[in-house]
C-alpha cells in the first residue's frame, strides 16, 4: 500500500519534460519559431497540450510574450532557435528587462560537443544574455533543466520581475531523465527584506503642505492598484503618472493630473516642480521623467516606496525610503491630510491647462482620433502602442481603467513593439478588445505578424497614425536640428489598405475629420481583425515637449490658436 | 576618482564571474585589479575587485547585489583607505 503513494518516476527527455514543467507552471500559450537546433522541443509540442503561436520572427514571439505577461499579469514563454533566432529574441528581452516584464525565453543551442567550434547557427546567446536579461541560464546536464526550468519561474516573478532566459543544446533536449515531477525543488525567494520603517515616512508625510503622488509602473506589477487607489483616496493627494504607471491612478480622480515628464501635461509638470514632498511609488526618476535632473522638484522631499534597493537613491536621493511589496507598505502610510489650499491649487491648474481639441481645419487631429477611441473603446480594452508620436498621444489623450490596459514600451522604446504585443494580449484576453495604436514607421519594423493574426484569427484592431514620416524624429530635427530633415520621410510607405487585404484583414484609410466617428464605429464594431489608416499632417507635433537637458516647467507648448 | 576595494561572496554558478565584470562595467566602474577564486568545485567562491569610478560605490554595491549568485558584497574599508592614501 505504501508502494501506491511513492512518486512515480517517468522517464521523460529533456524536450518533453520541458512542456511538464511549463504545464507545471499553468503556462497555456507559447509564442515561437521552429530551427535546427530546438527541433527535438518542437517535436515534443507536437504530443503537449500547450498552445503554441507561430509568430513570423522571433521577435514578433518576443514582443508576443511580452504582450501576453502585461496583459494577463503572467509569465510569457517564448521559443528560438540557436544562432540568428536567439539573436532575433535580444530586442524582446532588453525591452523586457527595461520595463521589469516577467518573461522565460528557451534557446536551442547547438549539440553540446560542437559548443565554441564555431557551428552552424552557433552563437553565444549565454553570453549575449548578460546584458538584457535578469538571470540566465545554459543548461549542460539534462539531471539539471528541471531544477533551472523552476528557478527561471522563480526568478522572473520574484522581487523586481524580469526576463530569464534558458539556453538548451539539442543534446540536452534529446537526452533522457528519470524523474518524478514530486522532485521538482523550488526556489526560496531571494527577496527578503526587512520590515520597512514608516516613521520617518509618516513625518514627512504629516508635515508636507504641498505632496505630490508619483505613480510607476511598479503598482500594477506589485497588482497594488487598489491599495494604491486607496492610498490616494485617504490622503487627497494630488497625483501624476509615469508612461508606464498610466491606469494606476483611476484616470477619473479628481485630484489626478496626469503623466509627468517629457511630454507630461502641464498640470502634472508644474505641480511636480513646485511641491514640498514626493511620494514616488514604483518609480524610478528615469530621465524622461525628470527633465534636467539637478532642477526636477527642486524644492521637494522624497518618500520613495520601491521593491528593488537598487533604485533607492540611484538618481534622486530619498529622505525616506520604504523597500518591499507595496501592497503591505502603502497601508502603513494612508493617513489624511489637511492640504485643501494645494489641492484646489493643482484643480485650478488642471482646468487651466486642460488638453483642447479645437484643432483647425479639415485635416484629422490625431489626439481627438484617440481620444475618441478611447471616449468609444469598450470596458476593459486593452491598448498596445509602438513608440513614437502616436505612443505619446495615446498616453496623453486615451484613457485606462488599470496598468495591464495599456502595453507600451517605456525603458527600452522599442518600435515595433505594438503590434506583436497585441497579439499576445489578444490571446491572454480573447474576450477583451485589444486595440495596437501605431505608426507608420513602427508598423513596418514588425508587419510580417499580420500573418500571426490571420493565421490565428485574432481580432486586433489596429490604428495606423500615418503622417509618412518618422514623426518624432522628424519633431526633434524641426526644432533642435534646424529642420535638417534627414531620412525621416517615409513618403514610399506601400498601401497599407491593400497591405492588410493581403493579409485578409479589413480595412480602411481615413483623412478628414468628417469620417473619424463612422470608422472608428465600423472598426470597434467589427467582429475580427481591422486595420485603421489615419491620415494626418505630415507637421503635427507632440505638446507639450520639456526640451533635453531641461526642467520640466520649461517646457514647450503648442502654438495652435 | 574614488578607489575601492571590494570583497564578494558568491555561489559558485556558472558564469558568475563574467555577471560581475559585466555590471561592473556598465555601471561606469573601471577595474584595476582581480583576484577570483571561482569554479573551484566547492559551493562558494570569492572575488576581490579593486576599481575605480566617480560614482559612489553604493551605486555598483546595490546592482552587484542584485545578480541571483550574490550572497554578499562588503567594502574593505581598510584596504580602499590605503588605496585612496
Amino acid at each position: 500500500m505504501e508502494n501506491a503513494t511513492l512518486p512515480q518516476t517517468v522517464t521523460y527527455t529533456g524536450a518533453s519534460l520541458l512542456f511538464e514543467v511549463l504545464q507545471q507552471h499553468g503556462v497555456e500559450h507559447v509564442f515561437g519559431y521552429p530551427g535546427g537546433a530546438i527541433m527535438p522541443i518542437y517535436d515534443a509540442l507536437y504530443d503537449s497540450d500547450v498552445n503554441h503561436f507561430l509568430c513570423r520572427h522571433e521577435q514578433g514571439a518576443a514582443f508576443s510574450a511580452i504582450g501576453y505577461a502585461r496583459a494577463a499579469g503572467k509569465v510569457g514563454v517564448c521559443f528560438a532557435t540557436s544562432g540568428p533566432g536567439a539573436t532575433n529574441l535580444i530586442t524582446g528581452l532588453a525591452d523586457a528587462l527595461a520595463d521589469s516584464i516577467p518573461i522565460v525565453a528557451i534557446t536551442g543551442q547547438v549539440p553540446t560537443g560542437a559548443m565554441g567550434s564555431d557551428a552552424f547557427q552557433e552563437i553565444d546567446v549565454f553570453g549575449l544574455s548578460l546584458a538584457c536579461t535578469k538571470h540566465s541560464f545554459q543548461v549542460s546536464d539534462v539531471n539539471d533543466l528541471p531544477n533551472v526550468l523552476h528557478q527561471a519561474f522563480a526568478i522572473a516573478l520574484e522581487g523586481r520581475q524580469g526576463p530569464v532566459l534558458v539556453d538548451i543544446p539539442k543534446d540536452i533536449q534529446l537526452a533522457q531523465i528519470e524523474t518524478t515531477l514530486e522532485d521538482f525543488s523550488r526556489l526560496t525567494n531571494k527577496v527578503k527584506l526587512p520590515p520597512a520603517n514608516v516613521g520617518s515616512a509618516i513625518a514627512l508625510l504629516s508635515s508636507a503642505k504641498k505632496p505630490i503622488l508619483y505613480v510607476g509602473g511598479g503598482v500594477g506589477m506589485a497588482n497594488a492598484v487598489d491599495e494604491l487607489r486607496a492610498f490616494a483616496d485617504t490622503t487627497g493627494m494630488p497625483s501624476v503618472s509615469t508612461l508606464k504607471g498610466l491606469g494606476a491612478i483611476n484616470p477619473d480622480d479628481e485630484h489626478y493630473l496626469g503623466m509627468l515628464g517629457m511630454h507630461g501635461t502641464k498640470a502634472a509638470n508644474l505641480a511636480v516642480q513646485e511641491c514640498d514632498l514626493l511620494v514616488a511609488v514604483g518609480a524610478r526618476f528615469d530621465d524622461r521623467v525628470t527633465g534636467k535632473l539637478n532642477e526636477f522638484a527642486p524644492n521637494a522631499k522624497v518618500i520613495h516606496f520601491d521593491i528593488d534597493t537598487a533604485e533607492i537613491n540611484k538618481r534622486r536621493a530619498a529622505h525616506a525610503s520604504i523597500l518591499g511589496d507595496l501592497k503591505v507598505n502603502l497601508p502603513a502610510l494612508e493617513i489624511p491630510l489637511s492640504i485643501e489650499d494645494w489641492q484646489s491649487q493643482c484643480l485650478a491648474m488642471k482646468h487651466d491647462f486642460a488638453w483642447r481639441y479645437d484643432h483647425p481645419g479639415e485635416n484629422i487631429f490625431a489626439p481627438a482620433v484617440l481620444k475618441e477611441i478611447s471616449d468609444r473603446m469598450p470596458d476593459k480594452t486593452c491598448v498596445t502602442t509602438d513608440v513614437g508620436q502616436h505612443q505619446m498621444w495615446a498616453a496623453q489623450h486615451m484613457q485606462f481603467q488599470d496598468p495591464s490596459d495599456f502595453l507600451t514600451s517605456g525603458g527600452m522604446g522599442t518600435m515595433g513593439f505594438g503590434l506583436p504585443a497585441a497579439i499576445g494580449a489578444q490571446v491572454s484576453r480573447p474576450y477583451d478588445c485589444i486595440v495596437a495604436v501605431t505608426g507608420d514607421g513602427s508598423f513596418m519594423m514588425n508587419v510580417q505578424e499580420l500573418s500571426t493574426i490571420k493565421r490565428f484569427q485574432l481580432p486586433v484592431k489596429i490604428v495606423v497614425i500615418d503622417n509618412a514620416k518618422l514623426g518624432m524624429v522628424r519633431q526633434w530635427q524641426d526644432l533642435f536640428f534646424n529642420g535638417r530633415l534627414s531620412e525621416t520621410d517615409l513618403s514610399d510607405n506601400p498601401d497599407f489598405v491593400m497591405l492588410a487585404s493581403a493579409f485578409d484583414i479589413k480595412a480602411k484609410q481615413i483623412s478628414k475629420k468628417s469620417e473619424v466617428t463612422d470608422a472608428i464605429e465600423e472598426m470597434l464594431d467589427h467582429d475580427g481583425p481591422y486595420l485603421l489608416q489615419v491620415k494626418i499632417d505630415a507637421k503635427e507635433n507632440v505638446w507639450p515637449l520639456v526640451p533635453p537637458e531641461t526642467a520640466n516647467d520649461k517646457m514647450m507648448e503648442s502654438t495652435h490658436e | 576618482m574614488n578607489n575601492y576595494q571590494l570583497t564578494i561572496k558568491v555561489d559558485d554558478k556558472q558564469v558568475v564571474l563574467e555577471r560581475i565584470l559585466q555590471v561592473t562595467r556598465y555601471r561606469g566602474f573601471l577595474i584595476h585589479g582581480i583576484h577570483a577564486e571561482v569554479n573551484t568545485g566547492t559551493q562558494l567562491g570569492t572575488v576581490v575587485l579593486q576599481v575605480h569610478s566617480e560614482r559612489p560605490i553604493s551605486l555598483l554595491i546595490d546592482q552587484i547585489n542584485k545578480l541571483i549568485d550574490i550572497k554578499e558584497v562588503k567594502v574593505d574599508n581598510d584596504v580602499t583607505a590605503q588605496i585612496v592614501g
